[in-house]
């Protein structure tokens, strides 16, 4: 009865030991993988964000200003420098948007 | 011939306010300013004139006028022309809901126009002269109205006007009978004036920022129209006119029971008095000693117009990206048309020009 128990419970130490312990060992590495692959999959994302919304947000803002130059050109020709200079400052926020992907992905 | 209101044309859609407004801020800048115009008061004859204003935004059109010879008529011509062309311009890149606003306030001028083609007739003035009077700033085109104006006679101009489907065409024809009946020419013009303000207050009825600014400046137009026909009546017969019936509706801060109130005021100084808790109180208290000068009722015509002319260009310092620009600059436009008219008509009467620049409208 005691030998028999005594089988039964070294036999489930092995087999704990065996399968289990291991299991377990895995599901961690494999957890810490995963961890490791959602952090790439959000900093990914994050920088993507960053750079499509603000090349987004410079587009707008460059649609709106265009249209308001081109207005202005018609009337007054004079202050194309100027409208020109004014259709090009949007584009920091694409280069901020950029630098701050680069950023966030390194 | 189609009816104007209603024709669309082709214009950015949508409600973008961005590129017409920096093109009517362009076209601001050109505006003649007040030492501009002063300084041609001082002008010698209407040759030298002539040759200020040729180096201004009306040098074309003056080209063209003064092919028929440099006369303060031919000017005159030109300056009327230059101004239906900028409004047609600006008509033309506005945007589908400025359009639409624009063209309901300027319908004034249609307004305008035929009742000076309905009192040519009535007086049998010459085709001609019934055109020097024209302004087709509004959505009649000159040709329309020429060819109203050689009718050469009332019935036969409403039944044209009915006959083109003109959209103030079943105020005419209900006015008409009217006219008919009493031989009042003031009831065809009352006719005219009240469809155009309950047209004009039906088509401005919806929300948003931009209607309302169109709201209140056609509010103070129609306030401005009931207060010079309160005045007026100071000099009528009030036991055979029924004055309630000249009010307009739709008015800003003129009600109708004010406006009876005012009507059957006995003189000047009490109307003056019971407006003092309007917008218009002051600005009308500041006028009587004007008034008392001439002793004309006309001081206080100028003053509603000219309150009227400031409310137009003060909509202009508000939302930079709605309708409030392009109606300040129509209005500044008009004005200066005016006072540059003012001073042609006062060079070749040989006017003083202290008196010029005081006609002048400086707002």
């Amino acid at each position: 009865m005691i030998k028999n128990r005594l089988a039964k419970w070294v036999f489930g130490s092995t087999f704990v030991a065996a399968w289990l312990v291991p299991a377990i060992a895995f599901a961690e590495e494999a957890a810490a993988e995963s961890v490791e692959w959602q952090t790439a999959a959000a900093k990914s994302m994050a920088a993507g964000l960053a750079m499509g919304l603000s090349a987004l947000a410079a587009g707008y803002a460059q649609a709106k200003i265009g249209s308001a130059g081109a207005g202005t050109l018609a009337e007054r020709p004079e202050v194309s420098i100027w409208i020109i200079t004014l259709q090009a400052l949007p584009e920091i926020i694409v280069l901020l948007g950029f630098v701050s992907a680069i950023m966030i992905s390194g | 011939m189609t009816s104007s209101m209603k024709t669309r044309k082709t214009s950015p859609g949508g409600k973008d306010y961005g590129y017409s407004n920096a093109r009517i801020r362009g076209m601001r800048s050109r505006l003649l300013g007040e030492p501009f115009l002063k300084g041609l008061t001082a002008a010698p004859d209407t040759s030298a004139l002539i040759q200020d204003l040729s180096g201004t935004e009306y040098g074309s059109d003056l080209d063209e006028a003064l092919i028929h010879g440099r006369t303060a008529a031919s000017v005159d011509e030109a300056l009327k022309n230059n101004l239906v062309r900028t409004y047609r311009k600006v008509q033309g890149f506005l945007n589908d809901e400025a359009s639409y606003i624009v063209s309901t306030l300027l319908g004034r001028w249609d307004v305008f126009n035929v009742k000076t083609i309905l009192r040519g007739n009535h007086m049998h003035l010459s085709a001609q002269e019934i055109a020097d009077g024209l302004l087709p700033a509004g959505a009649l085109s000159l040709v329309e109205l020429e060819a109203l104006t050689i009718l050469g006679d009332i019935k036969a101009v409403v039944d044209t006007a009915v006959t083109w489907g003109l959209p103030y065409a079943p105020a005419m024809r209900e006015g008409y009978a009217e006219y008919m009946r009493s031989g009042e020419l003031a009831d065809l013009e009352l006719a005219l004036d009240r469809y155009y303000t309950h047209l004009a207050s039906s088509r401005l009825a919806g929300r948003g920022l931009n209607a309302r600014v169109a709201r209140e400046i056609l509010g103070v137009q129609i306030d401005t129209m009931n207060l010079v026909m309160v005045f007026r009546l100071q000099k009528a017969d009030l036991e055979s006119v029924k004055v309630e019936e000249f009010f307009l509706d739709g008015g800003k801060s003129i009600s109708q029971d004010l406006y009876n109130e005012l009507a059957h005021m006995s003189d000047v100084d009490e109307v003056i008095d019971r407006l003092k808790g309007t917008p218009y109180g002051h600005t009308l208290d500041a006028a009587v000693l004007k008034y008392l000068e001439e002793n004309s009722i006309s001081v206080f015509e100028r003053t509603l117009e000219d309150f009227h002319m400031r409310k137009a260009l003060a909509v202009g310092r508000g939302d930079p990206l709605g309708i409030g620009i392009a109606i300040a600059y129509l209005w500044a436009k008009q004005n200066e048309v005016t006072n540059l008219r003012i001073i042609v008509k006062g060079k070749s009467v040989g006017m003083p020009m202290e008196r010029v620049r005081r006609e002048l409208i400086l707002v």
